[in-house]
């Protein structure tokens, strides 16, 4: 790979990871000089430019806003399926530009949770604050079979107050964002489940809700689309908004401000 | 040398390395590569270096500056903070004494 190529993808890479502006410029220009005058491949010197731009986004850490007001509160929130009590007293308080993740192990009440905060499910105990507008991505789900992409970002758009052209044009930018460039006539039930979710995804940002309810979104996702998921949720809480994501994955935890960890049995610790 | 070993020691001695280079005089991340070979160490990648040069930038030990060399491009010049010197001198300690313990339990099993 010649020197331009490389440095114009450990760009891209960067960006992935949450690495951009002023930081990533220099980083390049760096890696450019460097070059120059060590001569040699850029492969060998610094490596494959994902593998460089993951070293980097590990070591400059992730600069943080401040986080504001309350956005969403949670209290005492219990909930039984018959005798089973699903959640037990459980608590969350997520602020303005905050990341709080939802872990725990299969069937330990996650997504319920989730849909209790969206005001989908109904709680037997409990209380959910939440100050401003919401917006929810299930884990599946979500979209119509038989529209395309372009008619879900307008139909959404639309009850969030937004113009038709506004949201096509919000809409794509969020896709191209996650390495999708939705084809026009193509139906919800013809795409793949990782593009389900990306237009899930996309539809759960229009209108800039200010706080983000996000069920395990990723799925079906390869690496990069991933990293690009994590990317925008970083821009959403520099953007102020509050930010709950259900995973299960844990090579995240240290990117985001709260965890709370749902237990399988039948009480629920938060 | 035996590549792994080195790779191994090298993660635990490249940053207090660095900033004993920066403490003498401010450099950039070219020099310092050149510096660190010139010393025995061997040749150190890029892709080794600027992470550890972020990270102490990072933790407030070296601070960076973009200037145009006497010769050359502008660059990226590092140089080290009062935090930075302190972090050296408890380095430096440290490591007199540990490799001082590795050296005479190598001596022993010689």
């Amino acid at each position: 790979m010649n020197h331009d190529g490389w440095l114009s993808a450990l760009t891209h890479e960067l960006r992935r990871r949450g690495v951009a502006g002023d930081a990533a410029r220099q980083v390049v220009a760096e890696a450019a000089v460097h070059l120059r005058e060590s001569g040699g491949d850029p492969m060998r010197v610094f490596g494959p430019p994902a593998a460089y731009a993951s070293a980097v986004a590990e070591s400059v850490g992730r600069p943080r806003r401040r986080p504001g007001e309350v956005l969403l509160e949670a209290r005492g929130i219990t909930k039984k399926y018959g005798r089973r009590t699903v959640l037990d007293d459980v608590g969350l308080v997520v602020r303005s530009g905050e990341i709080a993740a939802v872990i725990g192990a299969n069937g330990c009440g996650k997504s319920t949770f989730l849909s209790i905060c969206a005001g989908l499910t109904g709680a037997d105990k409990g209380e959910v604050r939440v100050r401003g507008s919401l917006g929810y991505c299930p884990q599946d789900g979500g979209t119509a079979d038989f529209l395309d992409a372009g008619e879900h970002f307008a139909l959404i758009g639309a009850g969030r107050g937004m113009a038709r052209e506004e949201s096509a044009r919000i809409g794509a930018a969020r896709a191209a964002a996650l390495d999708w460039v939705p084809a026009r006539g193509a139906q919800a039930r013809h795409l793949s489940g990782g593009t389900r979710q990306k237009l899930n995804l996309v539809l759960t940002g229009l209108g800039e809700p200010d706080v983000l309810l996000l069920d395990e979104p990723y799925q079906g996702f390869d690496k990069g689309s991933y990293l690009d998921f994590w990317h925008q949720v970083w821009q959403w809480r520099e953007a102020g908004k509050a930010i709950v994501v259900v995973t299960h994955l844990l090579n995240q935890l240290d990117r985001v401000d709260t965890v709370l960890e749902l237990s399988p049995a039948r009480k629920a610790v938060a | 040398m035996d590549q792994d070993r080195r790779g191994q020691w090298l993660r635990g001695v490249l940053a207090p390395c660095v900033l004993a280079l920066v403490a003498e005089r401010e450099s950039y991340g070219y020099e310092l590569a050149q510096a660190l070979d010139a010393a025995g160490l061997g040749p150190i990648q890029g892709g080794t270096l600027y992470p550890v040069l972020l990270r102490l930038q990072r933790f407030g030990l070296v601070t960076a500056s973009w200037r145009d060399g006497t010769a050359g491009p502008a660059r990226k010049y590092y140089r080290i903070t009062a935090d930075g010197r302190e972090t050296l001198r408890h380095a430096t300690a440290d490591w007199q004494e540990f490799s001082a313990g590795v050296a005479s339990i190598l001596r022993e099993g010689r």
